[in-house]
């Protein structure tokens, strides 16, 4: 490995994407749990605590996002998608938008000082930790890890 | 007169008999060669197989993906000697060696897959 190349250095073995990855999916996971006990507990501790998991959740998304899209274009010179390639690419793009505007759902109610956050968040937030392992299921199943690898 | 009618005939026969023959030894050698000439790598379950593969010049490497994930080959030289596209199931790649030398290369998706082509 030639220690001056950027792209061998940063994506030898792809290892940034696979470890970078685990940081948005256990925030994010951890955060809407937070998030579902302080609905139900009515603590506002909890909710704070979510909200800071989310936060950092939807942080740690972009350089997933980045390295990931990096990866592509240069190890497999961003040739056209198919199959599980194409179906981790998709569900990674809609799983950090997913993060993104949950974040942002409760970053507009903390802002407007909102008593109650608005309920249509719950089954948003459920149905995007559904995509998230979904996405890190293919993923791992592309990595190896989740196959006979 | 029907002597020698049976024996010309026996030996059209024979002639016709030998020809055939002759044709398909030569049909099989053919072959023979060409098998020499073709050599399959199998890529299944996270592995080249063979992983060091020993050819003479002049020979096509075909790999195919028997895996259920998508795989690529990739040589590990700048610049690249060959690379594939990504395979998916039962895709299959192939190159031509001829130069000597030894072509190491791996699985730009999952680079802890190894092989080696040699070359003589």
């Amino acid at each position: 490995m030639h220690p001056f190349d950027i792209k061998t250095v940063l994506f030898a073995k792809h290892a940034q994407h696979v470890v970078l990855i685990h940081f948005p999916i256990a925030l994010f996971i951890i955060g809407v749990l937070f998030d579902f006990l302080a609905q139900w507990r009515k603590q506002s501790l909890l909710a704070a605590a979510a909200y800071y998991n989310l936060l950092v959740a939807a942080i740690a998304t972009i350089p997933v996002v980045a390295t990931g899209i990096l990866a592509w274009q240069w190890e497999l010179e961003g040739q056209k998608l198919k199959g599980i390639l194409l179906m981790h690419l998709v569900m990674g793009c809609a799983s950090s938008a997913l993060i993104c505007v949950v974040w942002f759902i409760h970053r507009r109610s903390r802002r407007n000082q909102e008593e109650v956050l608005p309920g249509y968040r719950l089954p948003i937030e459920a149905v995007a930790v559904v995509i998230v392992a979904l996405t890190g299921h293919l993923g791992g199943f592309l990595s190896g890890v989740n196959g006979p690898g | 007169m029907r002597r020698s009618v049976f024996i010309t005939g026996l030996a059209a026969a024979l002639l016709l008999g030998m020809g055939v023959f002759g044709t398909g030894r030569r049909g099989s050698v053919t072959s023979a060669q060409e098998k020499s000439a073709t050599t399959e790598v199998k890529i299944d379950n996270f592995s080249f197989g063979p992983v060091t593969l020993t050819a003479p010049v002049g020979t096509t490497v075909t790999w195919t993906n028997r895996d259920d994930i998508p795989h690529t080959v990739v040589s590990t030289d700048d610049p690249k000697t060959f690379k594939s596209k990504v395979l998916d199931t039962d895709e299959k790649f192939s190159f031509t060696f001829n130069k000597a030398g030894t072509y190491p290369y791996f699985c730009s998706i999952h680079p802890k897959m190894t092989g080696k082509v040699i070359v003589q």
